[in-house]
């Protein structure tokens, strides 16, 4: 065990129980509260899938909002037929007579969960396979993302008999598992947010110091090199996408239960760059620094929001510039930076030593 | 080296001085009552998209409330708006809207533009059996219990509009509006309305929202030559449209537009000179001469501007901050909330700026339908005005389906 990793781990554990237990306390269990901070929880998990393939593997996928989107339309379908006897309200005005064939197995919660999480790999897979077969990297990367997302969220709205259209899906019922119907002001709902938000923080971390998060990160650094190596950088790439999009679709099914209702401004371009942003301040080379910037910049937002009605837009403008000028790396570099400084400071009497963070980095490699 | 850590440092110490701004600690001050006022709530958006617009009606209703105030208040306890900027945006509307009703404990909230910012605020207010007073006209087809409906529905903007077309202009109508619920569902109804007074429809169109090449629109307009363009564009788009139909050089008296969605405030957009000559069915218009209305359009001037208009969505904000104050009136002070006010509410009857004004029991309002037409200057005439209030029926176009005090009813 690396001692990075284990920073990690021990991050993880504070992060879980401060969200788990910590948060429900400060916010004395009231039911708006932990609402809008299950959003800010929901928000986060995108955030995180976004770290991992953008800070880990160098892959800025300005789409991320597209996968996001597919996973809250899933959840939201199935929402929609639950809430409705036979054909949903809005196809009725679309003139669609009866129930499409794409709608029909969202009857089924298990497939609906199923798919939130494989349609958005799927696709995300598709287009990875498409760029990385091609060895497109950089900024085309971001480029392609981009106009994927544009050119999605205009399907969706145009496809107004299966979508609903610029209103989105909207008078969904509440999920019902079997026992428990979900209420978004629930303790219960709460936990289950925070949970997911959990697991998906495990299964970043996880990965990030695995073997293949050594290989992605090689490859962020030099892909020519890695490929020499006899690695199949397109897979990886194409895979570290493919986990993103599930993990975004796995979000945004959590988000349509928040909000109760799915529209079409999730996949919207500035939606995706403030994705961007929460990862950017918190610090896209880790997967918890960026859920936490997620969490951070929303509940700022929120603040600001409440108390300077007119200018907070522009108020959380200034603060991203001043991000990006002054923390590069976040949140989470700002930390690392200052680490490093104590333990250079704790190491002035002992010069013969070796720096040791350039050795984590060989052991990390070894070890694996 | 240096310098960077130096501007790092400064960084992160300016971004905690920030965070711990005081004011933004004790935030949640604001939402704690004040005394013995009314809190209502304004979420209409200042910032973003559709913020021309809806920012008028922001300061229509905030007007209002201040002329409550000043008037010495509802029971003699003030009203205290709480204002909050949904910027436009979907989640936002859904997450101010918790606020103010969850948080803030509002006892009615005013606000929204568009029916996709309705709808997302739609949940939270049936759920907390909320009152949310929607002052926009709009496609119909809604039953809620937990609705304020102030705007036209489509029978009040086309019942008396249809025929008049027809009969000055001719039968064949072209449809061009944005590609989204409220044109198509205002075109389905005017196609009921066509095919009993003999119309026909040449041809049906709708661009994407903020659309604004409209050169293909007008080439097709032109080899069709079509008797009335039947326009339910918004926004952005409609300027864009008016303004190329007009460097065109189409003849209003020949091919007018007769629009649904054109207000004062598209018009100042979109210049009088070119929007001169068409058409627009609302139930008021700026010029409108009544009392109401004149101390209606002298108070915003002078409040907001000599340059500023008032608009049919302006007025429906204003007055229904009126409803509700009468509603409030009519109700015992200790026993004041969302319910009741909107059982106090139906039947109300109101001198707005467009005429005496009802609130029907399935929470929609009785209007006066009014065609103008739009002069160089930026006002409209009003050719037409209706002899009869009329009453709003959300589902119109639905055989079997009404909106009743139950909620929807159907046959």
């Amino acid at each position: 065990m690396t001692s990075r990793f284990h920073y990690d781990l021990v991050a993880l554990v504070i992060f879980t129980v401060v969200i788990v237990f910590g948060v429900p306390a400060l916010m004395n269990y009231d039911g708006f509260e932990l609402n809008t901070f299950a959003r800010y929880l929901a928000l986060a998990i995108v955030s995180m899938a976004l770290a991992l393939s953008w800070g880990t593997a160098g892959l800025l996928n300005l789409g991320q909002a597209a996968t996001f989107g597919m996973g809250s339309y899933a959840m939201a379908m199935h929402l929609k037929l639950r809430a409705s006897n036979g054909l949903p309200d809005f196809m009725g005005w679309n003139n669609v007579p009866e129930l499409p064939l794409i709608w029909m197995p969202f009857e089924s919660l298990a497939f609906t969960l199923l798919a939130g999480l494989l349609i958005p790999a799927f696709v995300g897979g598709l287009i990875a396979i498409f760029m990385f077969r091609a060895r497109i990297a950089g900024v085309f990367v971001a480029i392609i993302t981009l106009a994927f997302l544009v050119a999605f969220q205009l399907l969706v709205i145009d496809q107004q008999g299966l979508t609903g259209g610029q209103n989105g899906l909207t008078g969904l019922a509440q999920l019902s598992l079997p026992g428990w119907t979900v209420d978004p002001y629930s303790m219960g709902f709460y936990y289950l947010v925070a949970g997911c938000l959990a697991v998906a923080l495990a299964v970043g971390v996880y990965l990030t110091h695995s073997k293949f998060g050594l290989v992605l990160r090689a490859i962020r650094e030099d892909a020519d090199r890695t490929r020499f190596f006899g690695y199949n950088v397109a897979t990886y790439q194409t895979a570290v996408f493919c986990i993103s999009a599930a993990l975004a679709g796995w979000a945004g099914m959590l988000y349509t239960m928040v909000l109760e209702f799915a529209s079409p401004t999730y996949m919207g371009v500035s939606f995706s760059l403030a994705i961007v942003i929460w990862c950017a301040v918190g610090g896209r080379e880790s997967v918890i620094a960026a859920a936490f910037g997620a969490i951070i910049v929303n509940m700022l937002e929120g603040r600001l929001s409440d108390v300077f009605v007119e200018g907070w837009h522009l108020m959380l403008g200034v603060i991203f510039v001043l991000v990006v000028m002054f923390m590069p790396r976040g949140i989470y570099g700002l930390l690392s930076e200052l680490a490093a400084k104590l333990r250079r400071a704790g190491r002035q009497g002992n010069a013969a030593s070796i720096d040791p963070s350039s050795k984590t980095q060989l052991e990390t490699g070894q070890e694996q | 080296m240096k310098r960077r850590d130096f501007l790092g440092g400064v960084g992160a110490v300016g971004t905690a001085g920030i965070l711990s701004t005081p004011a933004l600690l004790t935030s949640a001050s604001r939402a704690l009552a004040q005394g013995n006022d009314i809190p209502v709530g304004l979420l209409f958006s200042l910032t973003g998209a559709v913020a021309v617009v809806e920012s008028t009606l922001h300061d229509a209703a905030l007007m209002a409330i201040e002329e409550i105030n000043a008037a010495g208040g509802i029971h003699g306890r003030q009203l205290r708006p709480i204002i909050e900027d949904p910027a436009s945006d979907p989640a936002t509307y859904a997450d101010r809207a918790r606020r103010l009703m969850i948080r803030d404990k509002c006892v009615s909230v005013f606000g929204s533009y568009t029916s996709a910012s309705r709808q997302a605020v739609l949940p939270v207010t049936e759920q907390r059996k909320n009152l949310y007073w929607y002052p926009t006209l709009y496609e119909g087809r809604e039953c809620s219990r937990n609705v304020m409906y102030g705007g036209a529905v489509p029978n009040q903007q086309q019942d008396e509009l249809i025929p008049w077309a027809i009969e000055n202009f001719g039968p064949r109508f072209y449809m061009i509006g944005n590609n989204y619920v409220y044109p198509k569902e205002e075109n389905n109804y005017c196609k009921t309305l066509l095919s009993e007074y003999g119309g026909e429809v040449v041809h049906e169109e709708y661009v994407p929202l903020g659309h604004s090449d409209f050169s293909s629109v007008i080439n097709r307009i032109r080899s069709e030559q079509p008797d009335v363009i039947f326009a339910t564009v918004v926004g952005d788009s409609d300027v864009a449209f008016a303004r190329q139909y007009h460097a065109a050089e189409l003849d209003p008296a020949k091919m007018p537009v007769v629009s649904l969605t054109r207000s004062e405030v598209e018009v100042k957009a979109i210049g009088g000179e070119a929007a001169a000559g068409h058409f627009s069915s609302a139930p008021y218009f700026m010029g409108h001469d009544t009392p109401e209305n004149e101390k209606f359009v002298e108070a915003y001037k002078s409040r907001y501007g000599a340059d500023q208009v008032t608009h049919f969505v302006s007025e429906a904000a204003y007055f229904q901050v009126y409803q509700f104050k009468a509603a409030l009136e009519k109700l015992d002070p200790a026993n004041i909330t969302p319910e009741t006010i909107r059982d106090a509410a139906v039947g109300l009857t109101l001198n707005a700026p467009q005429g005496e004004i009802l609130i029907d029991e399935n929470l929609h309002t009785h209007l006066w339908p009014k065609i103008g037409q739009w002069q160089t200057n930026g006002q409209a005439e009003v050719l037409v005005e209706s002899t009869e209030r009329i009453a709003p029926k959300p589902y119109a176009a639905y055989d079997g389906q009404t909106c009743t005090g139950e909620g929807l009813v159907k046959a």
